[in-house]
C-alpha cells in the first residue's frame, strides 16, 4: 500500500458522486485532503469541481491554495494561462467571465504573482505584452519597473517584425494602454527627450489611424451589396475594421484627437512647456505657439529647444489635423469612416463666375493679377511685422462655396485656413523648419496621398501654380499604387480627373491656355452629359449677379458630372474670351466663345453683344462650325439679322465649305441667290433644333472639334 | 422587596403580577447600581415571584391563585413590553435569571410552562432581547430542561400550526445565538433512537438552509462564551458539532428503519427527500471542522479543548453498530441497498472523525479510534482513517494533521513550566483551572509548529486492515 494509491482511491470515489451528489464527493476529498495535505490530484479535483459549477469564491480560494502549495504544477500553470486569456480577451462569454471573476478573488499579491510568472512563460511578443498590460493596469507601482521596458519592446517589435504601417497592434498597445499608464505615473521621470519620441510615436499612430484608408475587401463586400436591394449607406455603415493582431473590439480607438490631446497635455506638462496647464483645444494651442514664437529668437540654449520642440510637435499636430478636417470634407472617399455619401469630393480652381464680365475690365486684372497680389502683400507686410517673404502670399483670397451643397463649408473653410496658418508656423524660422522636416521624414509624409492633396490645395491658394502643377503631377505618382482608390458612388473617372481639372485651373491661371484646354478636353471626353438642363440654384443666380470679384478668387467645385461640364466649358470661354476680342481678328476664337456663351444664356449676352459688335466692325465673320454648335434662337436671330440691310449686310460665311462656293458663285451672278437660299433653309433647320439638350451639343462641340479648338491656342 | 406583598395580596393577579414585575426591574436596577459583585437576587424576591408571577402555593393553607388563559396571554405581553422596554443588557438578564432559573423546588413545573409560552411569543412576535436571555438560560439550564423547552418550540411551530416554519426560520437572523442553542438542544432532542425521535422534516430543512448559508452558525455559542471552565455540568454542549455527526451518521439507516415502516403505505418519500439534506449538512458540519483549526489556534485552543468527546462518539458507534446489526437481520439477504445505506453511514463516520480529529476538534489517538470502532464493519475509509496516512509519502512538509495526546508524554510537555509558554499569551487563563477542561488534555506547541517532527500514530504503522482498493 502506498500513500500514491490511497490518494487515487480517495480522488476516484469523490469524482464517481460528483454527478449524483456533489457534497458528498466534497466530504471525501475534505477528508483526503486532511489525510494527505500535500497531494496535489486532491486539490486539484477540489478546485476542479467548484470551478465546473463556477462558483466564483470557492474556486478562488482554492485555486489560490494551489498556487501557493503547488506552484511547479504544470497543471496549475495551464489553468492560469486560462484564466489570464480570458483577462486578455473582451469575450462576453459567460465562463470567460467566470473565469474573470475568479482571478479577482484572488489577494492582490498573488494576482500580480500570477501575472509576473505568467509573463514569463510567453514567447509570443503580443501576447507576452497584453499580459504585462494587465499587470500594469492593476498594479500601478509595477509601471516604474516594467512600464518603459515594455514600451521599448513594443516598439522593438514592430522593428523586427516589418509591420507596415504605424497603426499596428504593438504600436495600438504601445499608444493606448502602455503610454497612458507611464506618463501618468508621477513616481517616474523620464526625459524630456524619451517623452518627445513617445509623442510622436503616439501621433503618428493617432493620425494614421484616423486617415486609415477603407480596407479593400470591405471595398468587395460593399460594390456587392450594392448591386443588391440593400441601401449604400447600410453597407457602409458596417465597414470593420481591423488591426492586424487585434480583434475586432479592440481595434477601435474612440475619439483619436482627444486622447492625442490627452497625451499632449501630460506631455506638455512634464516637458515643462509654456503655456496654461490642462487640456485646451488644438484651436488654443495653435494660437499659444504662435504667441510662443515671438520670443524664440530671444532664446539660447535648452530653453530655445525646448521651445523649438514644443511649438513643432503643437503646431505639426493642428496642421495635421485641420488638414484632415479640410480633406476628410473635400475628399471623403478617401478614409474610412467618413462618411462619404453626405457630399461628395470637391476641387478647388479659380472661381470664373467673372467669365462673362467685360473683356476689358478682365484683360487687365488678369495682366496685373500679379502686380496686384504683391501689392496685397505689401499691404499686409506693415500690419503684421513677422510675416517673412514669401509668407501670406495670397491671403485673403476668397473661397467660394455652394453653401447648400456643402452645409459644413464654414468648418470646411476654417480648417483649411487653420491648416495654413500652421504650415506657416513650422516654416516661419529655419530651426522649426529642420525640426518639423525631421518629423515628416520620419513618418514619410510623402506618401501620405490625403497630405499631399492639402499640401497642392495650398500651393493653388498661395497663387504659386508653377509649383502647384508639380505637386498635382506628384500626387499622381502617389496615386498610381493605390489603383482601388474609388467611391462606391461610381465617380472613379470623374476623381481621377480631380487632378486634370486642378492642373487645367493652374494652366490658365498661368495664362497658358493651350495647356489648360488640353487637359480640360481630356476631361471632357471622359464625362456623359447629363439629359437634365442644369438647375441653378437660386442662390448661384444672386452670386452671380450680385459679386463681381476681381477675379483671383477661388471656388471649391463640387466633383460631379453636372458641376465638371459647365466649368469646363467656363474655363475654355475663358481661354479664348481674351483672343476672341484682341485688334487682330481671330474669327474661329470669336465663333468658339460666342458657341460656347450659349451656356448660362442670358449671362453672356453683354459678351455676344460685344462679339458681334466685332463682327460689324470687321463687316463679315467666318466660323463653319456655327450651324453644328449654336441652337440658341436669340443669337440665331441676331445673325440672322446681320445679313440683312437693316442689320448692316455682314458677309456671313457660316456653312462648312461656304467659302468656296462663295468664290465659285462671284463668278457667276445669281448664285449668291442659291447661297441665300442654303443660309436661309440652314437657319430654319436650326430654329428647330432650339429645343436639343445644350450640353449634349456643347460636349459633342468639345468632343468633335477637339483639335482645331486645341490648335486655335497658341 | 418582601414588604411589598401584603400590597400585593390584595390585587387581582394580573395587576399584581404586573405590579411585581414593576418592583422587579426598580430591585434590579438598584442592585446593579449598587456595584456589588456578584449581583445577586434575594430569596425573597424569587418567593415573591413564584407566588405571584408563577402562582406556586405559598404554603399548604394559602390556596394556590390561577389565572384565566386571557390573564395569562396579558401578562405574557406585559413580559415581552419589560424585555424589550430595558435597555440595559445586565438588568434583563438578572431580571429574566430572577423569572426563570430553575430553583428545585415544585414551582418549576410552572416555570417551564410560562417559559414555554413566553419564548414562543417572542419569536412569534420578534422580540430579540428574550431571545437573548434565553440563549443565556439555555447555556447555564441542565440538559434535559433545555431539550423541554425546545420540544415545546419545536411542537408549536413544527406540529401545531402548519406554515408557521418561516416564523421561527427568522430566529436566525434575530439572534444567531439563540438559533445555535436550539440547533444544539434540537440535536440533543432527536437522536434518531425511534420514530419519535426524528426530527420533523421541516425542522431539517430549516437547520440545513441555515448551517449551509453560514456555517459558523453552529459555533457561534463557541465563539461568544469565555471558555473560563464554568461550564455547568450536565448543561448541553458548546456546540451542536456533537449532535449533528449523529444526525448525518446515524441518518442513512435510522430512515431505512422508518421507511421500512412506511413500506406497508408505500411511500419512500421521507428517504428521497432527507437524503441530499444530510449530505448537505455532513458537508456542512465537515466545513465547520475546517473552519475550527484556525480559530482553535487563534484562541490557543489547539489540543486544548474537545468539541466532540469520545464518550459521546463511543456511544455514537455502539448505536450504529447495532443499527447495522438490525438492518442485516431485517433484510435477510443483505439487498444492495441496505449495503450502500451501510457504507454511507460509515462513510460519514470516517470522515467526521478524520476531519474532526485533524483539526483539534476531537482529541484522541488513532488507537482510541480503533478501540470505539473495533465493532463496526469493513469500510475502506474507515480503514484508511483508522491506520492514519502513509508516511513515506514524498513531501516532507507534511504539516501535523491532528493533536496526539502522545505529545503530552514527551518530556517538553510535562515540563513545569510550559502554562506560561511565552508565544501563548492566553494559555494562563485555561492551565490555571485544569480541574474544569477534564477533557483538555495539555500539549505543546499545536499545529502553529509546522515542522514538529511526525507523530508515532503517522508514522504508518503496520495495520493489518489498509482498505482494499
Amino acid at each position: 500500500m502506498s500513500a500514491q494509491k490511497d490518494c487515487e482511491f480517495l480522488v476516484k470515489r469523490a469524482r464517481e458522486l460528483v454527478p449524483d451528489d456533489p457534497c458528498a464527493a466534497k466530504a471525501w476529498l475534505i477528508t483526503a485532503r486532511t489525510l494527505y495535505p500535500a497531494d496535489f490530484n486532491i486539490q486539484y479535483e477540489m478546485y476542479t469541481i467548484e470551478r465546473n459549477a463556477e462558483r466564483t469564491a470557492s474556486a478562488g480560494r482554492l485555486l489560490y491554495d494551489m498556487f501557493i502549495n503547488f506552484p511547479d504544477q504544470p497543471i496549475v500553470w495551464r489553468e492560469i494561462s486560462v484564466i489570464t486569456a480570458a483577462l486578455r480577451s473582451d469575450s462576453p462569454d459567460k465562463h470567460a467571465q467566470f473565469l474573470r471573476g475568479l482571478f479577482e478573488t484572488l489577494p492582490g499579491r498573488v494576482q500580480c504573482e500570477m501575472l509576473l510568472k505568467a509573463t514569463e512563460q510567453c514567447f509570443n511578443t503580443l501576447e507576452k505584452a497584453e499580459m504585462l498590460l494587465l499587470l500594469l493596469k492593476r498594479f500601478p507601482e509595477s509601471v516604474v519597473q516594467h512600464g518603459v521596458n515594455l514600451g521599448e519592446t513594443l516598439l522593438e517589435a514592430e522593428v523586427s517584425e516589418n509591420v507596415e504601417t504605424p497603426v499596428n497592434c504593438f504600436r495600438k498597445l504601445f499608444v493606448c494602454d502602455v503610454l497612458p499608464l507611464v506618463i501618468n505615473n508621477m513616481d517616474m521621470r523620464l526625459p524630456a527627450s524619451l517623452m518627445q519620441k513617445y509623442m510622436l510615436k503616439a501621433a503618428e499612430f493617432y493620425i494614421g489611424y484616423v486617415t486609415r484608408g477603407p480596407s479593400p475587401d470591405v471595398q468587395i463586400q460593399g460594390s456587392q451589396e450594392g448591386g443588391s436591394l440593400k441601401s449604400p449607406s447600410v453597407s457602409r455603415g458596417s465597414q470593420r475594421y481591423v488591426i492586424d493582431g487585434l480583434s475586432e473590439k479592440s481595434s477601435v480607438v474612440a475619439e483619436p484627437w482627444e486622447r492625442l490631446l490627452d497625451i499632449l497635455a501630460v506631455v506638455g506638462a512634464r516637458c515643462e512647456w509654456q503655456g496654461d496647464k490642462g487640456q485646451r483645444s488644438y484651436v488654443d494651442m495653435l494660437q499659444r505657439v504662435k504667441e510662443l514664437c515671438r520670443y524664440l529668437p530671444g532664446l539660447e540654449g535648452d530653453t530655445r529647444s525646448r521651445c523649438c520642440s514644443q511649438v513643432v510637435i503643437c503646431a505639426a499636430l493642428v496642421l495635421f489635423r485641420s488638414a484632415f478636417l479640410y480633406v476628410s470634407a473635400v475628399q471623403p472617399a478617401l478614409f474610412q469612416g467618413v462618411n462619404a455619401l453626405s457630399s461628395g469630393p470637391w476641387i478647388l480652381v479659380e472661381d470664373l463666375s467673372s467669365v462673362y464680365n467685360d473683356v476689358e475690365a478682365e484683360r487687365g486684372s488678369v495682366k496685373h493679377a500679379h502686380k496686384k497680389r504683391k501689392l496685397a502683400d505689401g499691404r499686409e507686410k506693415t500690419m503684421s511685422s513677422d510675416d517673412e517673404e514669401g509668407l501670406g502670399k495670397g491671403r485673403g483670397r476668397h473661397i467660394i462655396v455652394n453653401k447648400t451643397e456643402m452645409p459644413s463649408w464654414s468648418e470646411t473653410l476654417e480648417s483649411f485656413r487653420t491648416a495654413r496658418e500652421s504650415w506657416d508656423l513650422l516654416h516661419s524660422h529655419d530651426s522649426l523648419e529642420t525640426e518639423f522636416k525631421k518629423i515628416c521624414a520620419s513618418w514619410k509624409t510623402d506618401s501620405w496621398l490625403w497630405f499631399r492633396i492639402f499640401l497642392s490645395d495650398m500651393i493653388i491658394y498661395q497663387g504659386q501654380y508653377r509649383k502647384a502643377l508639380s505637386s498635382l503631377h506628384q500626387m499622381a505618382a502617389v496615386q498610381q499604387p493605390q489603383p482601388g482608390q474609388q467611391s462606391p458612388s461610381g465617380q472613379t473617372s470623374l476623381e481621377h480627373h480631380r487632378a486634370l481639372i486642378q492642373q487645367a485651373s493652374c494652366h490658365y491661371a498661368l495664362g497658358e491656355y493651350r495647356m489648360a484646354c488640353e487637359k480640360l478636353l481630356d476631361v471632357v471626353s471622359g464625362l456623359v452629359p447629363s439629359n437634365h438642363e442644369s438647375t441653378k440654384t437660386p442662390e448661384d443666380q444672386g452670386r452671380v449677379k450680385t459679386k463681381t470679384r476681381k477675379g483671383n478668387d477661388l471656388r471649391l467645385l463640387p466633383c460631379t458630372s453636372k458641376a465638371v461640364l459647365p466649368f469646363c466649358l467656363q474655363l475654355m470661354l475663358a481661354c479664348f474670351k481674351l483672343r476672341a476680342f484682341t485688334d487682330n481678328r481671330d474669327d474661329l476664337s470669336l465663333g468658339h466663345v460666342v458657341v460656347l456663351l450659349q451656356y448660362d444664356w442670358p449671362q453672356g449676352e453683354m459678351l455676344f453683344l460685344k462679339a458681334v459688335d466685332k463682327i460689324c466692325q470687321q463687316g463679315s465673320f467666318q466660323y463653319e462650325n456655327f450651324f453644328n454648335y449654336v441652337t440658341n434662337i436669340d443669337m440665331l436671330e441676331e445673325f440672322a439679322y446681320l445679313r440683312t440691310p437693316e442689320g448692316g449686310r455682314i458677309q456671313l460665311e457660316l456653312l462648312p465649305n461656304q467659302g468656296m462656293l462663295i468664290k465659285h458663285h462671284t463668278v457667276t451672278r445669281g448664285i449668291t441667290k442659291g447661297v441665300k437660299e442654303d443660309f436661309r433653309l440652314a437657319m430654319e433647320r436650326q430654329v428647330s433644333r432650339c429645343g436639343e439638350n445644350l450640353l449634349n451639343v456643347l460636349h459633342r462641340f468639345c468632343i468633335n472639334e477637339k483639335i482645331i479648338i486645341i490648335q486655335s491656342l497658341p | 422587596m418582601g414588604d411589598i406583598r401584603q400590597s400585593l395580596l390584595p390585587r387581582d393577579v394580573l395587576s399584581a403580577a404586573k405590579e411585581l414585575l414593576y418592583h422587579l426591574d426598580i430591585y434590579i436596577c438598584n442592585l446593579v447600581q449598587s456595584g456589588r459583585q456578584p449581583p445577586q437576587v434575594d430569596s425573597k424576591t424569587l418567593e415573591l415571584v413564584e407566588e405571584f408571577i408563577l402562582h406556586s402555593p405559598k404554603d399548604r393553607n394559602t390556596p394556590a391563585r390561577r389565572m384565566s388563559a386571557l390573564q395569562e396571554l396579558q401578562l405574557l405581553e406585559i413580559m415581552c413590553s419589560c424585555f424589550q422596554e430595558q435597555s440595559r443588557d445586565t438588568v434583563r438578564q438578572l431580571m429574566f435569571s430572577a423569572l426563570f432559573s430553575l430553583q428545585g423546588n415544585q414551582a418549576d413545573e410552572s416555570r417551564m410552562g410560562l417559559l414555554g409560552k413566553l419564548v414562543s411569543m417572542a419569536i412569534a412576535v420578534g422580540r430579540v432581547p428574550i431571545l437573548e436571555c434565553a440563549a443565556t438560560w439555555l447555556q447555564r439550564t441542565h440538559r434535559v430542561y433545555c431539550i423541554r423547552l425546545a420540544q415545546v418550540l419545536v411542537d408549536d411551530y413544527c406540529s401545531m400550526v402548519p406554515g408557521s416554519v418561516p416564523t421561527l426560520q427568522n430566529i436566525h437572523s434575530a439572534s444567531p445565538r439563540f438559533c445555535c442553542q436550539f440547533i444544539t438542544a434540537v440535536t440533543t432532542l432527536y437522536d434518531l433512537t425511534s420514530e419519535e425521535l426524528t426530527p420533523p422534516l421541516e425542522l431539517l430543512q430549516m437547520i440545513v438552509s441555515w448551517i449551509q448559508d453560514d456555517p459558523r452558525l453552529v459555533l457561534i455559542t463557541f465563539l461568544n462564551t469565555p471558555l473560563s471552565g464554568s461550564q455547568p455540568i450536565s448543561s448541553l454542549d458548546v456546540t451542536p458539532l456533537g449532535g449533528l455527526v449523529r444526525w448525518c451518521v446515524k441518518a442513512p439507516l435510522a430512515y431505512r428503519r422508518d421507511k421500512k415502516q412506511a413500506l406497508t403505505n408505500g411511500s419512500t418519500e421521507s428517504e428521497l427527500e432527507v437524503g441530499p439534506l444530510f449530505s448537505t449538512l455532513h458537508l456542512s458540519v465537515l466545513q465547520v471542522f475546517m473552519l475550527l483549526a484556525n480559530i482553535l489556534n487563534e484562541k490557543g485552543l489547539f489540543g486544548r479543548l474537545a468539541l466532540l468527546q469520545m464518550d459521546s462518539l463511543a456511544t455514537l458507534t455502539s448505536d450504529l453498530s447495532r443499527l447495522l446489526d438490525q438492518a442485516d437481520k431485517h433484510t435477510h439477504t443483505s439487498s444492495a441497498d441496505t449495503h450502500a445505506a451501510s457504507q454511507l453511514a460509515l462513510d460519514r463516520l470516517a470522515q467526521a472523525l478524520q476531519v474532526a480529529m485533524a483539526n483539534g476538534a476531537l482529541l484522541c489517538s488513532r488507537e482510541d479510534l480503533r478501540a470505539i470502532c473495533s465493532r463496526l464493519p469493513h469500510n475502506n475509509l474507515l480503514q484508511l482513517v483508522l491506520s492514519g496516512p502513509v508516511m513515506y509519502y514524498n513531501n516532507i512538509h507534511t504539516p501535523p494533521l491532528a493533536f496526539s495526546p502522545h505529545a503530552a508524554h514527551s518530556p517538553i510537555a510535562s515540563h513545569p513550566t510550559h502554562p506560561t509558554h511565552p508565544t501563548h499569551p492566553t494559555h494562563p487563563t485555561h492551565p490555571t483551572h485544569p480541574a474544569h477542561t477534564p477533557h483538555t488534555p495539555l500539549a505543546t506547541h499545536p499545529s502553529s509548529h509546522p515542522q514538529y517532527p511526525a507523530q508515532p500514530f503517522m508514522t504508518g504503522i503496520p495495520f493489518p486492515f489498509r482498505p482494499s482498493h
